[in-house]
């Protein structure tokens, strides 16, 4: 009887809690974090701190897989009618949400508080912008960002005679100290020089990057029906790592695993690895050997692309919820939660003023890795992204592991790659550069 | 059987085979027995003794401690419990009464319906995994544990294994039932369903563990973290794009997810062997 | 319902009754039977019938730019049929079929008969051999990811030691479908054999002792006398085992995502793929009415097969 009773009370208890809780705005915020477990954590904690100093609104957070998987969600839902209100979006997927037609534009909101749109995106790095507004409008509000970096071994330099202060700064430098690191015993290789992630989404991101430093430009940044896959900065990079493989074989053959190639810096199996600056904390906190952070080395210019994560609100979301919505990613963005995620991930705050907190001096000032980080922010470019973003870049990804795998020439690889992303591209063209006056 | 030899090599031959069996044996429990040591183990990350057998003399359980610091590991058994007796009590409704119909029944119609049945047996849902995702938004059961649930609640392979089981009962026992004045139910449930035993608790066997198992459909009809089911909490942990996967968390997280019915197996071997046996099908 | 229910009690049974029903059975029964059937049938009518029927509508009708509806044709399997990765997907699960159906099977009967009799060792063998079947997909999926991989992963350190290293088992296009496969037997031979020892149990042990009294050898018999009844068992299970093929995939979406160089990509892989990132739910739409196809011209093929293997009760 006295539990009947005590379960009655709790009941009855929960009946008014939700009751209290109507009066509240009820949203859902998906997030995907590619790092680990932790994070997701990390994650819950910040949106159970705003719901607390938010009582008018509750905030639900999904982790959502990783962020290919966020976005077959997202668009799943908002085919379902119950969008998320805020989903926290791979940033070269938001060009294919506006083209679709799934995502609310930020001006209005800004505007609504009397500010002009421009004014608000000046409070974030440059490089963001790129993938933050699409044809005039905002439709992303950068959360997490990083840019590729390399890492390296201190001991492994030392070992091999190299200035661990020193890391390489050209192709050329890149590729010298590679093959001084390169230890082989027989015909077996105890350690590599390099590794480059070579599953799909990373690889992308990574070649990218190498084309980039190489003078190119990858892809259209003003109109997502258009990639450079089989231009000579394209080819060049492509070619690069094919030499590095087959030629001076100071890399393995074949695709490699993330995991593996993390484990094998870990280990030391591996002197130099191409990561991103969002696995600093992770490789820091794990690492048991000195390493040290540099610049992706150039070839013709020091530039890179930025990667990470920005907010979207999805499409059919109430006023109101878009008005909750709003306030969370003004929350999330500001500069002391933008700030704290920062220092916990090793993702970069996206807002400027974040690093004008003295914690964040702090911070940096005790870790030189990530001010690394923040310095090729200044030569960060936007990331690539066209009408069907992950199909075109699937397309260069299926031809690079094939080159790697030695089954193609970077040439042989670049015009496939070239062909069958031009193929993907085809209906937007069609719809657009090529929808002519008749 | 028993495989006999030519005198000559009556000894030799059976050695030969007990050690290729054992040789299998030993390359088959392999996965499971690192799976074992790795998860009460530390390994480092980057060691190059991650792939060692010999067990830990010192075990620790931190990797436990972490896999349910960082997953809702009460939450996902809950669900997936839910989600596996409940599409369980449902089949064996609907598999009970379509299986007698079949079995029992003649009515026009009844071949050509029995195949239309039997199109569901070759197509796991898996496959029409787009049209019944839509099917699901359509019905609003899109991120609830029903949506997991329904595409399942039909079930042409228990309708087909119920009918044989009921096949096999001879009619006397029903007719001596009526004839004591039973209703129609009443035959079902007093008579018919305790004969009809081993049929339906091979059927929930497998129906439990394949249900259990299942990975891509809850995967794509729910998104919540309340609605999450043990599978799809498990790749979670692994399945990210930028570490080193934590092989000592990996290893516990795995024996979370697979120890209730390895264990389960372990006890009821004979009855898990046995129902495999009867339904052959997943 | 109640009417109806009473009436299905009476149908059938008594020889007198019948006689009375015959002019109405008909009529009657199908009533009754009806409302047996109609909570499957209505189940089967939303998560089946409809779905294949949306995918068949799907897969003829045409989409222009934005998904805005263009009418009725052939394009979609058109520009299926123009996709390599295709044609790829489709070679890849042939030589997945083959690769895992043909071995897990040739090692269920050898294991199943080699262990047929019960003695402790032989049970215990037995479950080891059968343990990878309880487990869910995706736990076997996250194991092998650490058993696949290369340098410190179980395989290759115990290759190491004898001399076989570095191989980038999933990283390299010619092997990563063969990891696959490995994985798929392991997971999957254990389960075969159960079948095959329940259909051992099914021959006459006279056969055998007629046989030896005749001089036949152990393998002469195995060829002779064991295999050849063993047939309608072994067709069960080849069915169960194509279905499997065509039908699970958390394997390789765990481990490999159908790459390197769409090496492991599967058909059922593909139309997600094609659903889920490329947007192109027409050509998935299409791909997914030809493994339908597929599927089913499987099950009409094999309805007496099934019927007779599923009812192996020891």
């Amino acid at each position: 009887m006295r539990v009947m009773r005590r379960i009655a009370l709790a009941a009855a208890l929960t009946a008014m809690t939700a009751g209290a809780a109507t009066a509240a705005t009820r949203i859902d915020f998906f997030f995907p974090v590619p790092v680990d477990g932790a994070l997701a954590k990390e994650m819950q904690n910040l949106v159970a701190r705003f719901n607390q100093e938010n009582p008018d609104i509750e905030v639900t957070a999904a982790y959502t897989g990783t962020y290919d998987e966020t976005d077959i969600k997202t668009r799943a839902a908002i085919k379902a009618g119950k969008p998320p209100a805020v989903a926290l979006m791979s940033a070269n997927f938001i060009t294919q949400y506006h083209i679709d037609d799934l995502v609310e534009a930020f001006d209005p909101l800004v505007r609504a508080e009397g500010k002009a749109p421009e004014e608000f995106m000046d409070g974030f790095w440059p490089a963001l912008v790129g993938n933050a507004r699409v044809d005039g409008g905002i439709y992303g509000v950068p959360f997490q960002n990083s840019t590729p970096l390399l890492y390296y071994n201190v001991d492994a330099f030392k070992e091999a005679g190299l200035d661990p202060d020193r890391p390489p700064v050209t192709w050329a430098d890149w590729l010298e100290d590679a093959r001084k690191l390169t230890r082989r015993e027989g015909d077996k290789t105890t350690r590599y020089g390099i590794m480059l992630p070579g599953t799909y989404d990373i690889l992308g991101w990574t070649m990218s990057a190498l084309t980039l430093s190489n003078g190119g430009q990858y892809y259209n940044p003003d109109w997502g029906g258009e990639i450079y896959y089989d231009k000579p900065s394209t080819v060049g990079a492509l070619t690069f790592v094919d030499d590095l493989v087959h030629k001076f074989k100071v890399m393995p053959e074949g695709t490699i695993q993330t995991p593996a190639m993390n484990n094998a810096f870990f280990g030391g199996q591996v002197a130099m690895i191409v990561s991103s600056t969002g696995s600093l904390s992770f490789i820091r906190q794990n690492m048991k050997v000195p390493f040290k952070v540099a610049f992706i080395p150039r070839n013709v210019r020091n530039a890179v692309p930025i990667g990470g994560a920005s907010l979207i609100i999805p499409k059919g979301n109430s006023k109101e919820r878009q008005e909750a919505a709003w306030k969370l990613v003004k929350w999330l963005t500001s500069p002391t939660v933008s700030g704290g995620w920062s220092r916990f991930t090793g993702y970069f705050a996206p807002v400027k003023a974040a690093y004008e907190l003295p914690e964040m001096k702090d911070f940096i000032d005790k870790n030189p890795d990530a001010k690394v980080a923040l310095e090729q922010l200044a030569f960060a470019k936007p990331w690539f992204a066209t009408y069907n973003t992950v199909a075109v870049r699937k397309a260069l990804e299926d031809e690079v592991q094939a080159m790697l795998s030695g089954k193609k020439t970077p040439a042989e690889a670049a015009k496939a790659a070239q062909a069958n992303a031009d193929a993907l591209l085809k209906p937007y063209v069609d719809a657009t550069a090529l929808n002519l006056p008749k | 059987m028993r495989i006999a030899f030519p005198p000559t090599s009556r000894r030799a031959l059976p050695l030969l085979a007990v050690a290729c069996l054992c040789g299998l044996a030993l390359v088959w429990s392999t996965p499971l027995w690192w799976m074992l040591v790795a998860c009460v183990r530390t390994i480092p990350y980057g060691s190059t003794q991650a792939a060692s057998l010999v067990p830990d003399l010192h075990p620790t359980a931190e990797h436990f401690v972490d896999a349910f610091a960082q997953g809702d590991f009460a939450r996902w058994y809950l669900n997936t419990l839910i989600v596996t007796l409940g599409i369980l009590m449902v089949q064996l409704v609907t598999i009970t009464l379509a299986g007698y119909a079949f079995a029992r029944m003649e009515f026009r119609g009844r071949n050509l319906l029995f195949y239309l049945f039997l199109l569901q047996l070759t197509l796991a849902p898996p496959i029409l995994i787009v049209p019944n995702t839509l099917m699901i938004v359509r019905l609003g059961l899109y991120d609830s544990l029903p949506g997991v649930m329904a595409p399942y609640f039909a079930s042409a392979f228990g309708v087909f294994l119920m009918r044989q089981t009921f096949k096999t009962i001879p009619r006397d026992f029903e007719e001596a039932a009526i004839l004591d004045g039973a209703n129609f139910a009443q035959m079902i449930r007093l008579v018919l369903v305790p004969l009809a035993r081993p049929g339906l608790i091979a059927f929930s066997i497998v129906s439990l563990t394949s249900h259990w198992n299942e990975f891509l459909w809850p995967l794509m009809v729910t998104d919540s973290p309340d609605k999450m089911v043990l599978t799809v909490g498990l790749t979670s942990f692994v399945r990210s794009a930028e570490q080193a996967a934590d092989w000592g968390l990996v290893a516990a997280a795995t024996l979370l997810v697979a120890g209730p019915l390895l264990i389960a197996f372990a006890l009821f071997q004979r009855q898990f062997v046995n129902s495999f046996l009867f339904t052959g099908i997943k | 319902m109640a009417q109806a229910l009473a009436d299905a009690a009476i149908v059938g049974p008594r020889p007198e009754r019948l006689i009375e029903a015959r002019r109405t059975r008909g009529f009657v029964s199908a009533h009754a039977a009806f409302w047996l059937l109609a909570p499957s049938l209505f189940l089967l009518f939303l998560f089946t019938y409809v779905p294949i029927l949306e995918a068949l509508m799907q897969a003829v009708s045409l989409e222009g730019f934005g998904g805005k509806f263009s009418g009725y044709g052939f394009g979609n399997f058109q520009r299926l049929f123009a996709d390599a990765s295709f044609w790829k997907a489709l070679s890849n699960n042939l030589v997945y079929g083959l690769g895992t159906v043909a071995p897990s099977i040739a090692l269920a009967v050898l294991i199943a008969v080699a262990l047929q009799d019960a003695t402790r060792l032989n049970a215990f063998l037995r479950t080891v051999i059968v343990f990878p079947v309880v487990l869910p997909l995706v736990a076997v999926a996250t194991l092998f990811a650490f058993v696949l991989m290369p340098g410190v992963g179980l395989l290759d350190y115990h290759l190491a030691k004898l001399g076989i290293s570095g191989t980038n088992w999933l990283g390299n296009p010619d092997t990563a479908l063969y990891a696959i496969i490995g994985l798929s037997i392991w997971k999957n031979a254990g389960y075969y054999m159960l079948f095959v020892l329940a259909g051992l149990q099914g021959i006459a042990p006279e056969l055998h002792e007629a046989a030896k009294l005749d001089g036949a050898g152990a393998f002469t018999r195995f060829l002779r006398i064991t295999l050849p009844l063993l047939k309608p068992t072994l067709a069960f299970i080849l069915v169960i085992a194509m279905i499997n093929v065509v039908t699970q995939i958390d394997h390789v979406i765990v481990l490999t995502g159908g790459g390197p160089s769409d090496s492991t990509n599967i058909l059922l892989n593909y139309i997600f793929q094609a659903a889920h990132q490329q947007g192109d739910s027409g050509r998935a739409a299409a791909a997914t009415v030809i493994s339908v196809a597929a599927l089913l011209s499987l099950s009409v093929a094999s309805l007496k097969t099934l019927e007779r293997g599923m009812h192996y009760e020891s």
